[in-house]
């Protein structure tokens, strides 16, 4: 049981990591990005392109990681421009429908160009003893990295003006607006900061298993049922949400079988909805 | 300071504003004054950039600030407070008086001015927008506002909703804005807390301007008396 929820844990900041992409780019902006989970894995063979051209570790994650950041950054200046020119669900359905649109580009592509390429990042050394189980080192290393992005970025959003200006456009456009706070540019540091950290989530996922070209769609759903469960642009809702739909998904495909995992999870974020609407640390409005 | 001409404004092709003049000069408070419907709202959403006025001009220190979005009226130094106060919810009394100077460094001066003038948001600077009562919100809005060291601050109805003796509160702190030299415009339905406050005014009605004046006139003016002062 300790070893199950141990490895929750690293499966769900995992997790928590991508719905904090997701939920800020719907927060700040109503945008939907259902290709969301491809630009996870065009950063993760960005990383595997790089190292198969002799490039060490380190930069090819580097190059990754922009690789990602740059692909929110497109989104932004092309494909989500007539979006924006709309509002509420309209603006939701379009994005929705724009970034599927991406998601069956870009996995056409990889499938066609690169089909058998995945990315492994081999973490060496032996197991370690964590509470008298025995855990990889891949797991630990993963979960130290998305445990430092977690708290650069809850130092980002509390405690600088910056972190706190696009908090306030979550909050309330319009007062943001009034207090001279411009929500575009906004939203185009979320989409550059939502496509490194799904750059960052396919490289620490592929410490503990090896992430492929037909990974995105998987990505974006769990991605998308932690971010209903944490709760619209809230990113500590989607930590919180993490870990617990780690917890839950590893328990059930230990105890019930992997095959029905996901149909837990898909309840757990159901059963989410009906009582508390607004996510687990949401306020009603 | 501020001059507007020939401004119509509305929605969805409609106007609800009509050809509507007025101006405001440094240092004075002035009020536009009409009952609920007349169209305070919109004219200043017009003014401040968050409605995109259909015909007309908006000056703002010899500068053509018509149709600028409301984000970058604000940059230039105009303030708004706008009736539904557009606080965010989740965050705090502290947070909120620190946006209000983004992207600047907050001036010490300024935030011990603010925290004099409202001393319940010095005892509640981690209290959260949503869970304060609707004149500490509306106390929160200003200081919001006041943060950034605006030079004209444009409130619309800074009295409506609050008891009587806390909109009287809310002018009080207005009037001591005034005699540091702040410039202020102000839409008010409860026009007597307005006149006690303000130099001139504008009588809004229908989306028309129909008279304009020194407070003085406009109290001694028959119409304004029946229709807005409760006499007879």
């Amino acid at each position: 049981m300790i070893a199950n929820i141990l490895d929750g844990i690293v499966l769900g900041l995992q997790f928590g990591l991508l719905a904090a992409g997701l939920t800020l780019m719907y927060g700040l902006g109503g945008v939907l990005n259902l290709g969301y989970g491809q630009i996870a894995v065009t950063s993760a063979m960005a990383v595997a392109i790089a190292m198969d051209a002799g490039i060490p570790t380190l930069p090819a994650v580097a190059f990754g990681l922009l690789a990602g950041g740059l692909f929110g950054l497109i989104l932004d200046l092309t494909l989500l421009r007539p979006v924006y020119r709309l509002r509420g669900e309209a603006r939701v359905l379009l994005s929705l429908l724009l970034t599927l649109g991406v998601s069956f580009i870009v996995d056409g592509f990889l499938n066609w160009r690169i089909p058998l390429k995945a990315l492994t990042l081999y973490i060496s050394g032996g197991a370690v003893d964590i509470l008298g189980v025995p855990m990889r080192r891949g797991s630990l290393v993963a979960s130290a990295i998305t445990l430092v992005a977690f708290t650069g970025l809850f130092i980002f959003f509390g405690r600088t003006s910056l972190g706190r200006a696009i908090r306030s456009v979550i909050e309330d456009e319009e007062g943001a607006r009034l207090i001279g706070i411009d929500p575009k540019k906004m939203l185009r540091l979320i989409l550059v900061l939502s496509g490194v950290l799904a750059g960052l989530v396919a490289v620490t996922r592929s410490m503990v298993a090896p992430v492929d070209t037909q990974s995105g769609l998987s990505i974006t759903v769990f991605a998308l049922i932690v971010t209903v469960v944490g709760g619209l642009g809230d990113v500590a809702g989607a930590f919180l949400a993490g870990i617990i739909m780690g917890i839950v998904n590893v328990i059930a495909a230990d105890y019930i079988g992997s095959y029905i995992s996901l149909i837990i999870l898909l309840t757990a974020a159901a059963v989410t909805i009906l009582i508390r609407p607004a996510g687990l640390l949401g306020v009603k409005e | 300071m501020l001059e507007v001409t020939g401004l119509s404004a509305g929605y969805q092709g409609k106007d609800v504003v009509h050809e509507v003049a007025f101006h405001v000069n440094q240092g004075e408070a002035v009020m536009i004054i009409g009952s609920n419907g007349a169209g305070k709202t919109t004219l200043f959403q017009a003014l401040c950039g968050l409605l995109p006025p259909s015909s007309g001009k908006v000056l703002f220190e010899g500068k053509d600030i018509t149709g600028v979005p409301a984000e970058r009226i604000a940059r230039l130094g105009i303030r708004f407070v706008s009736a539904a106060r557009h606080l965010f919810p989740r965050m705090t009394v502290e947070e909120h008086l620190l946006l209000g100077a983004y992207p600047h460094k907050p001036d010490p001066g300024t935030m011990s001015l603010v925290l004099d003038l409202f001393p319940r948001l010095a005892e509640r600077k981690r209290q959260r927008a949503s869970t304060m009562s609707g004149g500490e919100q509306q106390m929160l809005a200003v200081g919001r506002a006041l943060m950034s060291m605006p030079r004209l601050l444009v409130l619309d109805e800074p009295g409506t909703g609050l008891a009587p003796l806390l909109a009287r509160a809310a002018y009080e702190a207005l009037n001591v804005l005034r005699k540091r030299g702040l410039t202020v415009l102000v839409a008010e339905q409860q026009v007597p807390l307005a006149m006690a406050f303000c130099d001139r005014g504008y009588v809004l009605e229908n989306g028309f301007i129909r008279l304009e004046g020194t407070t003085k006139q406009l109290a001694a003016n028959p119409a304004v008396r029946s229709a807005y002062l409760g006499v007879t």
